[in-house]
């Protein structure tokens, strides 16, 4: 690769760092948008989610004075984990900037250390409530994660690597990616949907909106937090969102996004368009999905992550009998 | 017919306890049972005799500080015998010296609630109560102040004292305590909860309430009727217009005062209005309560016509202000009689989509079925009373078995369900509502012109007689007693939610955490009504 590709590669790396960071606040907006109109109200501005990290931004921090170091700590861990993840996927164009120091699997953990942070914290305080949360995503993790890990490796495997910008490589290429669309992709897909519901702790598993503490899972670990503690870990909550809607926008519908390859202007601008495209739609979909379904009774959101589970274990399982590729499938 | 009734049973009781009786006489549809001061013990057993004989049910217990006239305390125990449409009060006098009576409730659990508030705001201890603890009293209350005798002066100020809640400990391996409250995220009242959890399931839940007594009985005391009016109107918020119905009733039984008919139609329209609102935002928020927000917002939609409609026809969202002493205080034009038929279909219409909607919802239904049982046992046995008995199978409505205003010549169902679940809870509010407008068409086609309101000219002194309602939630007792200017010296405010409090703990046995509010919900008790 030579240095100008490189230089525009780490221009274009950063645009999408910075994009991460502000357009993560206007999809929650937006998600809050879509369900206001379909409850028939008018609902908060789209603007909304950035005023109240601004206002929080500036109120005071109020601390316990039973919590320790951790409690301080884990908005910052929570924060710079779910940014760095920013740098370790695909957004409009499949260069990687941190591709070199991890992949998919880098992902993963990272994600579990914050959520490790997030549930010390809830814990840290010793309100009952915390606890309450952090007891109920550890074990919601253990289901979670196994679930994600297989859903992203039977696309993996189809591609032949772990590395997502290969994998949205693969996938984008105008003349071989159709083949390696498999009906397994279709069972991967639904299977990280539900992990996409759970990990950003949207309706049928956990309710951003609820004020009832007894019924927090996410809500419950935070509640000690207020003025820029809060904000970065709700600003950190609406870059999770994004990012695993950029996961299932960028591993299963990677057409359009620009090659790192040769990356020209037209191609990163038009390979911007459709990633938002991508995202309103998706958005719009978990926004459908909180609306027209009750919240789990909690001893039965393990059930609807083992389904996840399932299909993406049948995923894997059709990817080995069916081989990769809808033309092997339909031969 | 009603007359013979109350000859029998008054020639039944004389019979069994005759030498115990200092005195049996009627009035209205109320037998009054006073039994001797010597034979204290027989108040349990006349108690019982009267509970399982006629299958009455416990309506409420109080006392009276009666030491100036007649140098004693008094006790009340009020009984309804639906099926005859008869109240039994079987009363009992304590001495001042001894400040103690044989527990009923060591007989009959449905009166420990009663039995506790009596030992806390009159010292009267009753002998044999199965769980004396304090129910009225927080622990900084000073155990030597009691708050309903009549040498406790209002302004008293009260030193408060160092004291800790009695909860019961539940212990064990992995047994953990969660506190909730008083102060909840929620806008709504406050009350603390104490649940021993192992993991999710919830072991043992107890209840703190009372942080909201404002001393509304005592506070009636001395006051007019006219006066104590307004107060009844603000016993709890969202039943405004049921109490003060009650409180006029008992007022208007007392005078011996038949109000007009206009004004008794008029009054059950607003009965059933207050009720439709209610049930509407109570299916509102049990649906939010399981995060289904369309149904949710849906639901609060239709309340919020019917509340529009409350204000168009009276000036009062809440319908405050409109009940007076002898009927109402606002006419209705008959011009208005389409607009409210129209908006009572429109949402009956829009309720019907919306409950076939939630009942065609896996998601939805798999959170209701199930969840937060009280069985026909229990209820019977700790005395539920309204939505949540008739979801559990007790078939007992006021309007039905006690009729009064017009009820009598207005046809409706009373929807009763056996599974006592969240899901009945919600059915019956959603059944009522139905109901409701079906009673309101018929008001409004039997309503004629006439006047609104009699007058009152005067309250007699030293009588007694209790007035009663179906509110939203369940029956409403009220009971005055006057004193020698026919001003109140005793009011006793009996609601509905301080009934449904104990059922919360049974009904959550069992349920997770995270199900408990929606248990709740599905009760929604009043605490401003149960702290009076």
């Amino acid at each position: 690769m030579d240095l100008k590709i490189l230089g525009m590669n780490v221009l274009v790396a950063l645009s999408q760092l910075v994009l991460f960071l502000l357009v993560a606040p206007l999809v929650t907006g937006w998600a809050r948008r879509v369900k206001a109109f379909m409850q028939n109200r008018r609902g908060p501005s789209l603007w909304q989610p950035y005023f109240n990290l601004t206002k929080q931004l500036r109120k005071e921090v109020v601390v316990s004075e039973n919590t320790s170091w951790i409690f301080r700590f884990t908005p910052y861990i929570v924060f710079t984990a779910t940014l760095a993840i920013g740098l370790l996927i695909p957004i409009y164009t499949s260069f990687v900037p941190l591709g070199f120091i991890g992949d998919v699997i880098a992902i993963i953990y990272l994600l579990a250390l914050a959520r490790f942070f997030m549930a010390l914290a809830g814990l840290d305080a010793a309100s009952a409530f915390g606890g309450l949360g952090s007891s109920r995503e550890m074990s919601l993790a253990a289901i979670i994660e196994p679930a994600m890990i297989l859903a992203i490796f039977t696309v993996a495997v189809t591609a032949g690597s772990t590395s997502l910008s290969t994998i949205a490589e693969k996938m984008s290429d105008k003349l071989n990616g159709w083949d390696l669309l498999a009906p397994s992709h279709l069972f991967a897909f639904i299977g990280l949907f539900i992990v996409a519901l759970a990990e950003t702790g949207r309706i049928p598993v956990d309710n951003p909106a609820t004020h009832l503490e007894l019924t927090m899972i996410h809500e419950a670990m935070i509640l000690e937090y207020s003025g820029r503690y809060l904000a970065l870990i709700e600003w950190a909550a609406s870059m999770k969102l994004l990012l695993f809607l950029t996961l299932l926008a960028n591993i299963f519908f990677p057409w359009g996004i620009a090659a790192s390859e040769q990356p020209t202007f037209d191609g990163v601008a038009l390979g911007l368009g459709i990633y938002l495209l991508k995202i309103l739609i998706l958005t719009t979909l978990v926004a459908f999905v909180e609306c027209t379904t009750a919240k789990l009774r909690l001893f039965r959101v393990p059930d609807l992550l083992t389904v996840s589970f399932v299909l993406s274990l049948i995923a894997l399982v059709l990817y080995f009998i069916l081989g990769g590729g809808a033309s092997h499938a339909l031969l | 017919m009603v007359v013979s009734q109350t000859d029998a049973v008054m020639a039944e009781l004389r019979h069994q306890f005759g030498g115990h009786i200092a005195e049996l006489k009627a009035q209205h549809n109320e037998i009054y049972c006073d039994l001797n001061a010597q034979n204290l013990d027989w108040l349990p057993k006349v108690c019982t005799y009267v509970h399982l004989h006629w299958h009455a049910s416990f309506v409420c217990a109080w006392a009276t500080d009666e030491r100036e006239q007649f140098k004693t305390f008094r006790l009340n125990y009020i009984f309804s015998i639906d099926a005859q449409d008869l109240f039994v009060i079987v009363r009992a006098p304590v001495s001042p010296e001894q400040h103690q009576f044989a527990s009923v409730a060591a007989h009959m659990i449905s009166a420990n609630w009663a039995e506790r508030e009596i030992h806390d705001t009159f010292g009267l201890k009753p002998l044999g109560h199965p769980n004396l603890k304090r129910l009225w009293a927080q622990p900084d209350w000073p155990p030597n102040a009691f708050a309903m005798r009549k040498d406790f002066s209002l302004q008293s100020h009260v030193p408060r004292v160092e004291g800790v809640f009695e909860f019961r400990q539940v212990e064990g391996e992995g047994v953990f305590e969660i506190p909730v409250g008083p102060v909840h995220a929620g806008i709504i009242e406050p009350g603390h909860f104490r649940f021993s959890v192992a993991g999710e399931p919830i072991i043992n839940l107890q209840i703190q309430l009372y942080y909201t007594h404002k001393g509304t009985e005592k506070l009636c005391e001395g006051l007019s009727a006219e006066k104590a009016l307004h107060v009844s109107e603000r016993i709890s918020g969202d039943s405004t217009f049921a109490h003060s119905t009650a409180f006029c009733h008992a007022i208007e039984r007392l005078a011996g005062v038949e109000i007009p008919g206009r004004a008794q139609f008029l009054r059950m329209l607003f009965l059933e209005l207050e009720r439709i609102y209610n049930h509407l935002s109570d299916i509102g928020m049990i649906v939010n309560d399981v995060s289904f927000l369309v149904g949710y917002a849906h639901a609060m939609r239709l309340r919020e016509d019917v509340m529009k409609l409350n204000e168009k026809l009276t000036g009062s969202r809440l319908l405050r202000g409109l009940n007076t002493l002898g009927g109402v205080r606002r006419d209705l034009p008959e011009t208005v009689y389409s607009e409210v038929r129209d908006t009572l279909q429109n949402v009956r219409r829009e309720l019907e989509e919306l409950a076939e909607l939630l009942w065609s919802s896996a998601s939805v239904m798999d959170r209701l079925e199930t969840t937060g049982v009280l069985t026909e046992k229990t209820t019977k046995d700790i005395g539920i009373v309204g939505i949540a008995a008739r979801a559990s199978g007790l078939d007992r409505d006021c309007r039905r078995d006690h009729p009064h205003l017009r009820y009598r010549q207005i046809d409706f169902k009373v929807p009763v369900y056996t599974t006592g679940d969240v899901y009945a809870r919600t059915r019956v509010r959603v059944d009522e509502v139905f109901e409701s407008i079906l009673i309101i068409d018929q008001i409004l086609s039997q309503i004629s012109a006439g006047p609104i309101r009699v007058l009152i000219e005067k309250i007699p002194a030293n009588a007694h007689a209790l007035g009663y309602t179906e509110g939203w939630r369940g029956p409403i007792v009220q009971t005055i007693q006057t004193d020698n200017e026919g001003k109140i010296f005793r009011y006793k405010i009996d609601e509905p939610s301080f009934h449904n409090w104990p059922a919360l703990i049974f009904a959550v046995q069992g349920n997770i955490v995270p199900d408990f509010p929606l248990i709740n919900k599905s009760f929604n008790l009043s605490y401003s009504g149960n702290d009076r």
